[in-house]
């Protein structure tokens, strides 16, 4: 199959490159060239709105920054072309950064709230500083000139069609690496992801400069393209079709963000002519009717689902025989295709086609890149980056007090874990187990108390630091990655191993395939660790409820952790893998890793804990081996209720 | 008065009951009793209308609930103090127990005495009375659990579902809510009642049900309960 | 000193605009988590249906009138846009749906009335009174009266009405709520009615002070992120300080450096903010349980 995918991109590309020499109009090429520049932009934007999940109001705006600099930089500092379009890039990216580094801090509609306002501000500034942008009158500026040859329209098609390619390679390669793994990530599980030191918040704003720089890169060839730019093109309506275009072309795809560009620079000519509206509304309505036609009869939608949209494509194709000019409605009908295409097309264009696709010929689409290697028991473990030091415990929690409101749900609980041990944390519900785990994990910053682990002090610092630092864990809750196969999610839990750089990503250099190939071993080996070999390429969510517990278990081992932490790793569990995992948590000690186990299983808790406190209404209430722990009147009591019986 | 028949319900994929059948008679204290995870908070959200069923049959009062959204099934008459209490933190403790009664303030359940059923729910919890206009967020943990069986008590319900009353409460405090319930029951309130603390729940209830990985294994008057070894291996399987 | 006092009062009527729809904003992220990106929309609707009916009746007789259909709006905008957004659960999802309404009804009120914008008659005398040398416009006294007047009555419906405690309940803990017999799809609806209801009332308090046309709401709903960021969109009493702050900000930037960067102090305070304090400088940081 990729033989077919492959050729086809290759007979792709030359059909671009020929294009011109077959139709050689210069306003057709012209209107190519803008394509090519906005497809760019729209890669760009996809890694933001399709993968990581947030809304930019303002890449019309970034655009517009880009095509400035490039614009300033050579009208007033007669910058060549080569330096100027990099410079765009950088400053475009540095904008990026100064808008998402504040905004993505917390979760909320924040991003798109400020990078509106910032659309705003710009064209407003580029307008105002007419000393550097020379305001509402433009900027001219000419093609370049390379080894004394004018370039020309048709040559700068060219230019704008190997930086697309370049640009689909470049991000391609991005997304399919670790890089890509971790925009995923954050946006399936965050909290997950946190723990298993990808932070959310650093990904989240990597994501949205790297979608600045690309917009800086549209930008700058934009400038040279139409040669003259004003304020007035970087304005809201641009950055809705942006938008309109990602969703509408397919998210999370490279085909998508070139059709959306295609669709956007079509558009405004559609429907500029009613004659070729009518036509093209008539035959969306035509399509419409007869896929819900087919949908309803096969039964895969009911009446009711396909009535609406199919009223509103026919009631479309009828009123562009009531209105003369389209154009004075062109917002409206942007407005209604957001709509139509949030509800009933999520996925775009290129999603819908695919999920057709998937039904006649599964084969033909693979959704995950198959990962054949086999792992062995070398490739197990490995050093943890933070070799223990620490002469007495691994880990201290220190008259730890967490306080929801009134409630105190850990109140004043010391506990020392021994290294190497494993030490169990068991209680009744509500006892403060759960909450317990979260704080030392960085999820709750503790009300009071101090957290020292491996002679440092942890207390209030974040999740993925404190993942950073040797400790990892498993939920009560399964976090997997669903949409992830199982070896995919492993490797998100070996993040921490991939030291190369973008740049290392984008040249594929043999650094970047060392660390791919080793991690990919490496994760394949903690599969077989935990008996999910066999499942490696399977999609987490699709795993049965107990192999998904297993799992987290292998991920949580990728972080090269000398702390693990079991939150109730038996619940779900049938007998017999009971066993096994009693088998696996005494190798994961034989290999020094020191484990922190909750657990409701009495038999787990017993045969092989070295030391178990108990928790009751939030405070310790009794600690020590797990024999003396079981006969302990209180342990009884906190269990039973005992008093409570005595009426 | 409440009953459940063949009740299958799941969360997402992971079916947790598979097909239990509890009957709660008029003016009785029927309790369910099991080890975690065996599925009784489930069996109470799937009734109250928390959670949807997969399958199966719920009547409250001989009017059909099955599926219906958690506020009609309140309006119908059934209350429920839900596991790990949750009441509103940043209402007053007097609008969380006026809200109890929001069926009967606005529409859905007859009116009755409202001020008066407020004094009396404070007689019951005279806690509750010192720290009236309290934040019930600022309340601890027993005090939170008063206030949610106080304000599943406002509806003036036909059926009361209590589930784990008693969790991360320190023992005097479980005293305490054993000792509400058993006066709840002298004054006729039906009631299903949910407990990790298996002993102290049969002490109180009529008739028992023992859930053990989403099925009923055993059941009966709450006396034959408290003396069967089958009762006490599954109670039991929290501490050997 | 004169000219200082002045610019601080021609802020405030235009910063309690900006509270308003801020406050609009809290309405519905307090209960649902999501706002609507079209409030400006709202306002400038408010203010042209208002402009119609004032040829016909008097302003005052026309103000409920407006009110009604600004709750009307807010239905449609929380049905057709918000709630099957949320049922797919991406904060992209009633973003998009939205700021989509929000064009459509731009592109709406441009081609109902027109492209130019409009007069709209003041109910109060147009001169202005004078104290101690600052000059006030009668409609700005009513602007600041009216938008207190309403913000007060929504909190004390909240705190005194058992409705308005069960809207104060639906965020606190929505599964509960449903227990208690509340339902809380319903109260997501009113949160929507009541926002877009203080948008159009506000339309109409301002429009006699500016000019009244499809483009007013844009700038506007804009302006009032950043005050209900910087007011916090959890709390209530903020977004009155927020608003002052701004307006009087803006004025003073218009005056002193030049009326172009006018609008550019309202996102240097919103990144400042963000970068400080996300929750708003009133607003509660609350530790969620997980």
């Amino acid at each position: 199959m990729s033989a077919i995918k492959n050729s086809s991109i290759v007979l792709g590309i030359v059909a671009a490159a020929v294009l011109p020499t077959i139709w050689p109009n210069p306003y057709y090429i012209h209107l190519m060239v803008v394509i090519g520049i906005y497809a760019i932009l729209l890669l760009g934007l996809d890694i933001v709105v399709g993968y990581v999940g947030e809304v930019s109001l303002g890449h019309a705006a970034l655009f517009g920054i880009g095509a400035y600099t490039a614009g300033v930089l050579n009208f007033q500092l007669g910058v060549p072309f080569l330096l100027a379009v990099p410079a765009s890039i950088a400053v475009t990216g540095l904008f990026g950064a100064l808008l998402a580094l504040p905004a993505l801090r917390v979760n909320g509609p924040y991003l798109a709230m400020v990078t509106l306002a910032f659309g705003t501000i710009i064209q407003i500034l580029i307008n105002e500083m007419t000393f550097l942008t020379n305001g509402p009158l433009g900027l001219s500026v000419r093609k370049p000139i390379f080894f004394e040859h004018q370039i020309t329209g048709t040559d700068y098609y060219y230019i704008v069609l190997l930086a697309l390619v370049l640009s689909v390679y470049v991000i391609q390669r991005i997304l399919k690496s670790h890089l890509g793994r971790a925009f995923e990530a954050l946006h399936d599980s965050p909290i997950a992801s946190d723990c298993m030191g990808v932070s959310v918040y650093g990904y989240k704003v990597y994501a949205f400069v790297l979608s600045a720089g690309i917009a800086g890169l549209a930008g700058s060839l934009f400038t040279y393209s139409e040669e003259y730019i004003s304020p007035s093109t970087y304005n809201f309506e641009l950055t809705i079709l942006f938008l309109l275009a990602v969703i509408m072309g397919g998210r999370k795809t490279r085909t998508g963000p070139i059709l959306g560009a295609v669709i956007i620079v079509m558009l405004p000519n559609v429907l500029s002519d009613i004659a070729l509206f009518r036509e093209i509304s008539i035959g969306i309505a035509v399509i419409a009717a007869a896929y819900s036609a087919y949908a309803v009869t096969t039964g895969q939608r009911s009446l009711k689902q396909v009535a609406l949209p199919v009223v509103a494509t026919i009631a479309l194709a009828v009123s562009g025989f009531f209105m003369e000019d389209i154009t004075e409605h062109r917002l409206t009908i942007f407005g209604v295709m957001i709509l139509f295409v949030v509800y009933y097309l999520p996925n775009g264009i290129m999603g819908f086609l695919r999920s057709l696709v998937v039904k006649f010929r599964p084969q033909w689409v693979h959704r995950h890149a198959v990962i054949l290697e086999h792992g062995d028991q070398q490739h197990i473990w490995s050093v943890p980056d933070h070799p223990v030091t620490a002469q007495g415990h691994l880990l201290e929690a220190r008259n730890i007090v967490m306080q929801f409101g009134g409630l105190k749900a850990l109140n004043e609980v010391t506990l020392e874990i021994a290294k190497g041990t494993v030490h169990g944390l068991i209680g009744p519900n509500g006892s403060g187990k759960s909450t317990m785990m979260n704080v030392l994990t960085g999820i709750y910053k503790p009300t009071s108390g101090e957290i020292e682990f491996n002679g440092k002090i942890i207390t209030g610092t974040t999740p993925s630091s404190i993942a950073g630092e040797g400790i990892a864990r498993t939920f009560q809750n399964v976090q997997l990655f669903g949409e992830m196969t199982a070896i995919e999610n492993v490797l998100v839990g070996l993040h921490h191993t991939f030291r190369h750089r973008l740049i290392d990503v984008v040249f594929q250099t043999p650094r970047c395939r060392k660390e791919k190939h080793a991690a990919e071993i490496r994760a394949a080996s903690l599969l077989q660790f935990v008996g999910l070999a066999d499942l490696a390429n399977e999609e987490a969510r699709n795993l049965p409820y107990g192999k998904q517990r297993l799992l987290e278990i292998a991920r949580a081992l990728a972080l090269n952790p000398s702390l693990l932490l079991l939150d109730e790793p038996a619940a779900g569990l049938t007998a017999p893998d009971i066993k096994e995992l009693i088998v696996m948590i005494n190798k994961i000690r034989g290999h020094g890793i020191t484990v922190i186990l909750i657990e409701h299983h009495m038999d787990v808790v017993m045969s092989i804990c070295d030391t178990v406190t108990v928790l009751d209404f939030g405070q310790k209430i009794a600690e020590g081996n797990p024999a003396a722990v079981q006969s302990n009147e209180k342990v009884i009591d906190a269990y039973l209720g005992g008093s409570a019986k005595a009426e | 008065m409440l009953q459940i028949k063949e009740l299958h319900a799941a969360y997402g994929k992971v079916e947790v009951l598979h097909g239990i059948s509890v009957d709660v008679p008029q003016g009785k204290v029927v309790t369910l009793i099991g080890s975690n995870g065996a599925g009784k908070t489930t069996t109470m959200r799937a009734v109250s209308g928390m959670i949807k069923p997969v399958s199966g049959n719920i009547s409250l009062n001989g009017k059909n609930i099955t599926g219906m959204t958690s506020n009609r099934i309140a309006r119908a008459g059934l209350a429920h103090s839900p596991e790990g209490r949750r009441v509103f933190p940043t209402l007053s403790v007097t609008d969380n127990l006026l809200l109890g009664a929001f069926p009967r303030l606005t529409f859905g359940r007859e009116r009755g005495d409202v001020p008066g059923d407020l004094t009396r729910v404070f007689e019951l919890f005279p806690r509750l009375r010192e720290r009236e206009n309290q934040l019930a967020g600022t309340l601890s943990g027993g005090e939170q659990q008063m206030l949610a069986m106080g304000r599943a008590i406002m509806l003036n319900p036909d059926v009361l579902l209590l589930d784990e009353p008693s969790m991360g409460l320190a023992p005097l405090l479980v005293k305490e809510v054993f000792r509400i319930i058993r006066e709840l029951k002298e004054r006729g309130i039906t009631m299903l009642l949910v407990e990790q603390f298996a002993a102290a729940a049969l002490d109180v209830a009529d008739y028992g049900y023992v859930l053990e990985n989403g099925r009923i294994s055993v059941h009966g008057p709450a006396e034959q309960l408290k003396n069967d070894p089958a009762v006490k291996a599954a109670y039991l399987g929290a501490a050997h | 000193m004169e000219i200082l006092a002045q610019l601080i009062v021609s802020g405030i009527a235009l910063g309690m605009i900006y509270a308003l729809i801020a406050f609009g904003y809290q309405l519905t992220f307090a209960t649902s988590g999501t706002l609507n990106f079209g409030q400006g929309e709202a306002l400038m609707l408010g203010a042209l249906v208002g402009l119609t009916l004032v040829g016909h009746m008097s302003y005052w007789l026309m103000i409920p009138l407006v009110l009604i259909f600004g709750a009307l709006q807010g239905i449609f905008v929380e049905r057709v846009g918000v709630l099957p957004a949320l049922k797919t659960k991406s904060e992209f999802g009633w973003i998009m749906t939205t700021i989509s309404l929000a064009i459509i009804f731009k592109n709406v009120a441009e081609n109902v009335w027109g492209h130019d914008d409009i007069t709209f008659p003041s109910p109060l005398p147009t001169s202005p009174i004078e104290f101690f040398g600052i000059r006030v416009l009668p409609m700005e006294i009513l602007v600041v009266v009216g938008a207190l007047a309403i913000m007060l009555a929504v909190e004390l419906f909240n705190r005194k009405s058992i409705y308005g405690k069960a809207v104060i309940a639906t965020p606190n803990d929505r599964d509960a709520a449903g227990l208690m017999g509340i339902n809380t799809g319903v109260v997501i609806t009113f949160s929507y009615a009541l926002s877009s209801m203080t948008a159009a009332f506000a339309g109409v308090l301002i429009a006699p002070l500016t000019l009244t046309g499809s483009t007013m709401g844009v700038v506007l709903g804009l302006k009032a992120f950043s005050v209900a960021i910087i007011g916090g969109l959890n709390s209530g009493m903020g977004v009155i300080v927020g608003g002052l702050i701004l307006g009087i900000v803006e004025t003073m930037t218009g005056y002193y450096i030049s009326t172009g960067y006018k609008d550019v102090p309202g996102l240097l305070l919103l990144l400042l903010v963000l970068a400080i304090k996300p929750s708003g400088l009133f607003g509660k940081s609350v530790i969620k349980k997980v």
